[in-house]
């Protein structure tokens, strides 16, 4: 008795925290969208303003966005430097696309970064300030998105996790 | 010579040349990069093409091409990744590159109001790999001196294109900064201040405001800065007592030479031409000549031996007679003149440099 007692308790709490995650995850994609869209601003002004090089305008950004974007940026950096003959693009596609899962952000948002990719440093001022606008509409729009699925499944996932945990304890009881 | 731009060019293109004959890498004066076009380079003065394996011919077909993929490689090498940064850069059609390599770009212009702006969808480039040799202006250097002031007199230094006269200056530039005047005329001279506006960052070649090659140890450079207006800075805020300047020939060049020498600032200024008649055919070199804003010219010639370096007298020559100070030059430029200090008369000398 005691045993399956043990046992349901860890059911449910298993199932609650599953469901937890979960909602954070709706949560914190919006929050992020909305980090990763500053960090592009900051990008534009280095830029823009500051025509930094490249290089060191990622590591700036990296350093002053919140995590997790700055690592985002800091590894897009990091394979830069390391160089060994690769293109901007190659750098850019494979570091975003290695640290996306270490966030809350899905695929339209990788999409829309990945984009830039291709165009980030290869262009003049006024080029570059174009791609990185049309990118912060389309990651607003994406932001509105993922606002309106929090809405609707941020506390549905929460309770789900809880009564699907119930569902199965009551199954095997 | 490769191996000084290497890090510069992505590796399949660094690869095809390194696979060139020995003579030829070390050679090699120019890489000229077309987007799916031979590749070409300028190596112990002749153009030739290379091939994958590395051999070289001067058939273009069988030649090495590069693809638009190697092409955006290093574009975005020679601009750090950084297109947007290098407006002023892509306006005037080359890159300045950490170690004075100058890299040329061909491509569609874009205009703003009639004037370029910039160049995208670059599809030339042409290396010129910038050699830094010392001694080559010591033999003439003699011939320049101002006694009365103990220091080089004002001096413009012609040669067409590819003729060293970056190498020149900047060899001129050190040596007057550390003193080594060569001359017995000039014991116990110290070296001078030096001011250098190096508006194409070719003389100097700094980067982040630091020069790469050896310019002295009395050096000032003013980095990327217009020719002109960084004369004037110069002369406010450094003190200079010797100018040197690279490819003159604008009108506000001329003004700013002109305040220079009134300021008792000794100008060292090269032009881009063939002949001395050439230079001084020119409207703005002509009013400085006239003005008497130079006491010497140099002419220089690459030939099969060395640098040739003829010195033309400009002091005693009236500014009228200018055009005939050239013939006399010309005139006097086969004889086996010993460098000395042209006194008097125009005369010239002519001095061979390793």
């Amino acid at each position: 008795m005691l045993l399956k007692l043990i046992g349901a308790s860890l059911i449910l709490f298993a199932g609650t925290l599953i469901g937890f995650l979960q909602a954070a995850r709706f949560a914190d994609r919006p929050k992020q969208i909305r980090q990763l869209a500053g960090a592009l601003q900051r990008l534009e002004t280095e830029i823009v303003f500051g025509q930094t090089p490249l290089p060191d305008a990622l590591q700036h950004t990296a350093s002053n966005a919140g995590q997790p974007v700055g690592r985002l940026f800091q590894a897009v950096a990091d394979e830069l430097s390391a160089g060994e003959g690769r293109s901007f693009r190659e750098c850019w596609d494979h570091a975003m696309r290695r640290a996306w899962p270490t966030t809350s952000m899905r695929a339209p948002e990788l999409t829309v970064t990945l984009r830039l990719g291709s165009i980030l440093g290869m262009s003049d001022k006024d080029d570059q300030l174009k791609h990185l606008r049309l990118a912060a509409v389309q990651l607003k729009a994406e932001e509105d998105a993922a606002r309106d699925d929090q809405a609707k499944y941020e506390k549905m996932s929460r309770s789900l996790g809880l009564l699907l945990a119930v569902l199965v304890v009551i199954l095997m009881v | 010579m490769l191996e000084r731009v290497a890090h510069l060019l992505p590796s399949e293109l660094t690869a095809v040349l390194a696979r060139m004959p020995a003579k030829a890498q070390e050679g090699l004066e120019e890489i000229r990069i077309r987007d799916n076009r031979p590749l070409e380079v300028w190596t112990l003065g002749v153009s030739t093409f290379v091939s994958s394996s590395g051999s070289l011919s001067d058939n273009p077909e069988g030649a090495y091409k590069p693809s638009y993929e190697l092409c955006r490689k290093l574009l975005e090498r020679m601009t750090n990744h950084s297109v947007y940064a290098m407006e002023e850069e892509l306006r005037r059609g080359f890159i300045t590159v950490e170690g004075g390599h100058r890299v040329g770009l061909a491509g569609r212009t874009v205009l703003e109001e009639g004037r370029v702006r910039g160049i995208r969808d670059i599809g030339g480039f042409n290396v010129r790999i910038a050699r830094d040799v010392t001694g080559v202006a010591g033999q003439s250097l003699p011939q320049l001196i101002d006694r009365n002031n103990r220091t080089i007199a004002s001096t413009l230094i012609i040669g067409a294109p590819r003729q060293g006269k970056t190498t020149y200056i900047r060899d001129l530039a050190r040596a007057i900064s550390y003193g080594r005047w060569q001359s017995p005329q000039a014991l116990g001279w110290s070296g001078r201040k030096v001011g250098i506006v190096d508006e194409r960052s070719e003389i100097a070649a700094c980067v982040r405001g630091v020069p790469t090659f050896d310019v002295g140890p009395r050096t000032d450079v003013m980095d990327a800065c217009p020719k002109a207006e960084g004369m004037m800075m110069m002369i406010r805020s450094m003190s200079p007592e010797v100018l040197i300047v690279d490819e003159i020939g604008r009108d506000e060049d001329v003004e700013a030479i002109r305040e220079a020498v009134r300021a008792g600032v000794s100008v060292v200024a090269t032009a881009h031409a063939g002949e001395w008649e050439e230079a001084a055919a020119r409207p703005a070199i002509k009013r400085l000549l006239q003005e008497g804003a130079f006491s010497r010219g140099v002419v220089l010639r690459r030939t099969i031996t060395g640098l040739s370096v003829k010195v033309v007298d400009l002091s005693a020559a009236s500014a009228a007679a200018s055009i005939a100070t050239g013939s006399a030059a010309r005139a006097a430029g086969h004889s086996t003149a010993s460098p000395r200090e042209p006194t008097g008369a125009a005369r010239a000398g002519e001095s061979h440099a390793p």
